[in-house]
């Protein structure tokens, strides 16, 4: 069910909206997990592919971790920025 | 997207900063297109590793979509049967390996959208700064201020000199010099007779106008006596103290063309000159002539009743009919360059010589034949003398008059310039009869000149046959002059028309 192609900003400009962009991704991936996580052990997990329609059958603990990995990872970029940020400020 | 090129000039704030906002616009855009790839990057990514586990597995369990919201379970087989879509509706059947490829080859094309993209953005973003620059450069006047210098003088732009256009309807400079050359001559050039200004010459055209229709009116008169002066209308007779009764006519007429070339008639020679000519250039639709007296060198002419014909001396030997004013007005306009030369554009003209017959000049007050360039002193052609459209009787009797004033002529015929000096005093005389034949052959001059010696009166039929050079003479012309050459006692025959005439026989 989840499936939802990651996508990164590089906008200078737009860091605001890049960090709200962010923050967005940050929820979904938290819902994902607890998703995840609450399943029943008989239930099937489909992923979608990318720009189609169709959802191919897949692993629920495989992608458990998935998006775990992911939820990780956007959390650290989300970190990042925010250090950035305040460092920007302090200079 | 395109922004406005660099309007850095105007450094005003409103300008820079709406090119400051075009450019970020640019840049904004470019930045959407830049995701859009790049999403279209990742999908094709992933369908390309999706393809490479696809061929693992015979059949997979997949979530069928009915529409856009319903699935079925369902089973995914032949997987390595792959359908891909080449454009156009047009799809291939590939493998998974094949289809992986041509993923690859559609990515290599995104890549390069978003290489180009790239540049676009990074491109806008620096001219974005610069125009950032740009405005805090112009808020901040102080600092730094354009520096401007009018420039006021344009002499710098041309290298050479300047050219400057001629002022319409502003005479050739060819006139100017001719009148100068009349001064230097020493005619006694009528105040008048300079008009440098076009002023001058607009204000002497209307005058000559008013004098045109006064004169008009005495050409209505019945011919002869009392209208001795109108024919003879050369602004010259007025300083000649010879013909005074050509002068007052010649007044009368007044030449409406301030004459570029004819103007200083003044000498007393070429008066003369005029008086001879003037007996050949009858209009045509002259009746009668009068030979005048040859005592003095008057002319009288008895025309028909003809509006505004004038009859004027215009050079040494001819006299022209002056015709309608209008003809006069353009001709002065125009400022004719030569009056040798036929004009076509005015009526009733077939040889040079009707030039002179058409237009005149009027100085003081008077007509004056239009002097030729190719008639000038220093050139006695008698290109220019003489209409074609002469009877026979009128060249006679033209003829008659002039030899009797030719005479007289021939002794003052010092001003003449140029080539027919000597024969100014049969030049006169012999110009006429070089008049373009009537008939319409317009061969005005020969090409030949003949300096001959004045002859006298007793000799003038010989110079007829003296001259078997000249070649082109009115047959009636010098039919006429030998009829004639008993009856007056002084003839002279111009050598053109001596040589036409021993053609002619």
């Amino acid at each position: 069910m989840s499936g939802r192609p990651l996508r990164q900003e590089d906008g200078e400009s737009a860091a605001l909206r890049h960090k709200e962009e962010l923050s967005r991704r940050i929820k979904e991936q938290k819902v994902v997990v607890d998703e995840l996580s609450n399943l029943k052990k008989n239930r099937k997990v489909y992923k979608q592919q990318p720009n189609s329609n169709i959802f191919f059958l897949a692993d629920r603990t495989e992608m458990l971790s998935q998006c775990k990995n992911t939820l990780d990872e956007l959390k650290k970029a989300h970190q990042e920025m925010e250090n950035s940020e305040k460092a920007k400020i302090k200079k | 997207m395109e922004a406005p090129g660099g309007g850095a000039s105007p450094l005003s704030p409103a300008l820079v900063g709406r090119l400051r906002r075009e450019h970020e616009k640019v840049v904004t855009g470019c930045q959407e297109k830049i995701q859009h790839w790049k999403k279209v990057e990742s999908d094709y990514e992933a369908l390309q590793e999706r393809l490479q586990t696809l061929p693992d597995k015979l059949s997979y369990d997949v979530m069928v979509p009915f529409g856009p919201l319903a699935f079925m379970p369902g089973k995914l087989v032949h997987t390595n049967e792959i359908t891909v879509l080449l454009g156009d509706n047009w799809f291939s059947k590939c493998s998974a390996k094949q289809a992986i490829e041509l993923v690859e080859h559609r990515k290599k094309h995104v890549r390069k959208a978003l290489d180009d993209l790239q540049k676009v953005m990074k491109n806008f973003e620096s001219r974005a700064e610069f125009t950032e620059d740009l405005q805090k450069m112009s808020d901040a006047a102080g600092e730094y201020v354009d520096i401007r210098e009018e420039m006021e003088d344009d002499s710098i732009e041309t290298k050479g000199k300047y050219r400057t256009a001629h002022k319409p309807h502003s005479k050739p400079k060819v006139s100017n010099v001719f009148e100068v050359d009349f001064a230097a001559n020493g005619n006694d050039t009528k105040p008048m007779g300079r008009f440098q200004s076009e002023e001058e010459l607009w204000a002497r055209l209307e005058e000559l106008e008013r004098q045109e229709e006064m004169l008009g009116e005495l050409d209505r008169m019945p011919d002869a006596v009392g209208i001795n002066g109108e024919d003879a209308t050369s602004s010259e007779d007025e300083k000649e103290d010879k013909d005074t009764d050509v002068n007052g006519t010649c007044r009368a007429e007044d030449c409406i063309t301030q004459g570029n070339f004819h103007k200083e008639f003044g000498n007393s020679d070429l008066f003369v000159g005029h008086l001879n000519g003037s007996t050949y250039y009858h209009s045509d639709d002259e009746d009668d002539r009068d030979v005048g007296d040859n005592s003095v060198p008057t002319i009288f002419f008895s025309h028909t009743v003809e509006p505004k014909r004038v009859r004027i001396n215009t050079g040494k030997n001819t006299t022209l009919k002056f015709s309608e004013k209008k003809e006069e007005a353009k001709r002065k306009r125009r400022n004719s360059s030569g009056n040798g030369h036929a004009a076509p554009e005015l009526p009733n003209i077939k040889t040079p010589a009707d030039i002179y017959r058409v237009f005149v000049d009027v100085v003081n007050g008077e007509y004056v034949p239009r002097k030729s360039i190719l008639k000038s002193r220093s050139r006695e052609n008698s290109v220019c003398s003489d209409t074609s459209e002469n009877s026979a009787a009128e060249f006679d009797d033209r003829r008659g008059v002039q030899r009797s004033i030719s005479c007289d002529e021939a002794t003052q015929s010092d001003n003449s310039e140029g080539i027919l000096e000597e024969e100014e005093g049969e030049g006169k005389q012999q110009l006429p009869k070089k008049l373009p034949p009537s008939s319409g052959t317009t061969e005005a001059f020969s090409g030949t000149v003949i300096e001959k010696e004045p002859l006298s009166p007793s000799v003038m039929p010989h110079p007829v046959l003296a001259h078997p050079v000249l070649p082109t003479i009115l047959e009636r012309k010098s039919e006429e002059l030998l009829s004639d050459a008993p009856e007056e006692p002084v003839k002279r025959i111009s050598k053109f028309r001596a040589a036409r005439m021993q053609q002619t026989q």
